[in-house]
């Protein structure tokens, strides 16, 4: 097995950022030429839980007013963001493999344990899950799509992506250093 | 072909579905490609340690601000039809906030 780059190293075999940022900036570019509106990530995990909600219990879904939205579209193959999750997937793989660092894993810091490191990212993923419904989206749809058409509360949310972060990164810094 | 093509009708609404996974084929692509596969990665940034992330984010806004100017200018988009991130400032600085606290717990 080959050895996986650390991520953080000088000489990992990521791309340049700017080229990276390139691609990632034509294909939104691209998206708005298309579709009219940028790429997105949140909504489909929003989506999905109202589709399995229904399918559990379909009165309860469908009378709940903030839910039920995401019901109107029916089948999940009619959703363009969750066919569109389901490519950022695919690509992600294809670039794992094809750069030869697919690996699998429990990523971690060096003072942390593999359950703490899960229980950790459960807690994380519900903040961010709630903070993406209540901003109307997450760093794809607001900070990327709502950056490049200055939308206002886009911009004020990327600010607060970035005060949250360095803020509570400075309590916890001496865990993880 | 004056975009944006789907709301204009020049595509179906079908297209556009596949479409979807043409650009998040892409969008995933370039992500791993710079990093953001990885959580330490995509946490690095709020420990000063690597700054992969802003680079990535605001060459992407950028680009993507400049590009849907040069396509307006020349009358290839009709700015008009694209969906802007309505503004509610509270509920996206909360949000904001509340994702990167998340990130920073979740990330390491």
């Amino acid at each position: 097995m080959i050895e996986p780059d650390n991520p953080l190293a000088e000489k990992s075999a990521y791309w340049s950022p700017y080229a990276a940022g390139l691609g990632i900036g034509l294909t939104l570019l691209l998206t708005y030429y298309v579709m009219g509106h940028g790429v997105g990530a949140s909504r489909a995990y929003t989506q999905i839980a109202a589709k399995l909600l229904e399918i559990e219990a379909p009165a309860h879904a469908q009378g709940n007013t903030y839910l039920s939205g995401y019901l109107a579209l029916g089948s999940l193959w009619r959703s363009w963001i969750v066919i569109e999750m389901l490519g950022v997937f695919l690509g992600g793989l294809l670039g794992a493999l094809s750069a030869r660092r697919f690996r699998f894993q429990i990523e971690r810091g060096p003072k942390i344990a593999e359950l703490d490191r899960l229980v950790f990212a459960l807690l994380g993923g519900v903040l961010v899950g709630f903070g993406s419904r209540l901003a109307q989206g997450c760093t794809s749809g607001q900070a990327l799509s709502g950056g490049a058409v200055l939308a206002l509360g886009s911009w004020l949310f990327t600010l607060s992506f970035f005060l949250g972060g360095y803020l509570f990164a400075w309590l916890v810094r001496r865990e993880w250093q | 072909m004056t975009g944006p093509l789907v709301p204009n009708e020049i595509l179906t609404a079908e297209a556009g579905l596949i479409f979807a996974l043409v650009a998040g084929l892409l969008f995933g692509f370039f992500l791993e490609r710079a990093g953001l596969g990885s959580a330490r990665k995509l946490t690095a940034i709020f420990y000063l340690q690597d700054f992969a992330v802003l680079r990535v984010m605001f060459t992407a806004v950028i680009v993507g601000a400049v590009g849907l100017l040069l396509l307006e200018r020349v009358g290839l988009l009709d700015a008009d039809l694209l969906a802007i991130p309505p503004t509610y400032l509270w509920p996206q600085a909360a949000g904001g906030f509340l994702i990167g606290l998340g990130f920073v717990i979740g990330g390491y």
